[in-house]
């Protein structure tokens, strides 16, 4: 390259070679150790090696492109989530299947803590979903609507907070206690089948 | 400090265990748990149907060994952003 001929394009809009590699220390040393676990994470979403290789690698990418925007100190486990959701809503998801969708709006069932399993104590059925195959629970979660799968999975596996889960999933925090709720009473019943489908309680 | 009703527990019941809950309040619910046998089991179930998901979902999936090369190559030679 010659030295001369850089009037063409102002440093404003280029970053600095200097600028580049700082920012490519930062992103090596503060993001590339969070890979596994949005690996993990792109996996349960995607449900195929392929497809979560793709997503980490995508996500990635656009996380360093806007790296330079990212605020230090502020919580970059969260932005790179919501960068990993976006991603897959936008790119990933249009490959599969049309994703099942549930209405936010339908009437809430706060107080519709009706048994699920008649006769059987919470504390009972809670013990013999314990004993269900790891796979059973992730297949029982992996088949929830979308947007509950996200909600439940960011909460009770990632362990994200109701802000941080709002913030990924760009809705307010009313929608993801709704999201919460509906998804886990869901995953209960699902998780119910299985139970009965494998013939672990009688009827 | 007033009374609460199971309704208004059971409708609070996953904030509680989800921590999301002020400590006045969530010191509120425990009150009540301490004395409502239904209300408690329905906590200890949502309690345990989380760590249910929690322990059996986030089972090892280690991250293929290339992976993070190939972020490492594809962030190399992604052309500079322009600022």
């Amino acid at each position: 390259m010659n030295a001369n001929t850089e009037t063409a394009k102002g440093p404003a809009e280029q970053p600095e070679p200097g600028d580049r590699g700082e920012l490519e220390a930062r992103f090596e040393q503060e993001v590339m150790p969070q890979l596994p676990s949005l690996y993990a994470a792109a996996l349960r979403l995607t449900r195929n090696p392929t497809d979560a290789e793709d997503l980490v690698q995508e996500t990635f990418l656009r996380a360093y492109r806007g790296f330079h925007q990212f605020e230090p100190g502020t919580n970059l486990r969260a932005w790179l989530y919501r960068i990993l959701m976006n991603t897959f809503i936008n790119t990933y998801r249009k490959k599969q299947r049309e994703p099942q969708t549930v209405s936010d709006d339908e009437v809430e069932d706060w107080y519709l803590y009706s048994r699920m399993v008649d006769g059987v104590e919470p504390s009972a059925e809670a013990t013999v979903i314990e004993s269900l195959p790891d796979q059973d629970v992730q297949d029982a979660l992996a088949e929830l609507p979308e947007q509950f799968r996200t909600a439940v999975m960011l909460a009770d596996v990632d362990g994200f907070s109701y802000k941080e889960i709002a913030d990924i999933m760009g809705v307010p925090i009313g929608t993801v206690m709704s999201r919460l709720h509906r998804g886990r009473k869901a995953l209960e019943k699902a998780l119910w089948n299985k139970v009965r489908e494998r013939g672990l309680v009688r009827d | 400090m007033s009374e609460i009703s199971c309704e208004e527990v059971l409708h609070e019941i996953e904030h509680f265990v989800d921590g999301e809950l002020d400590p006045a309040r969530s010191a509120h619910l425990a009150e009540h748990l301490g004395v409502c046998g239904s209300c408690l089991d329905r906590a200890d179930f949502q309690r345990r149907l989380k760590e249910i998901v929690r322990v059996k979902c986030s089972g090892p999936s280690p991250t293929p060994e290339h992976l993070l090369e190939k972020v490492r190559r594809a962030i190399r030679e992604d052309p500079p952003a322009i600022v």
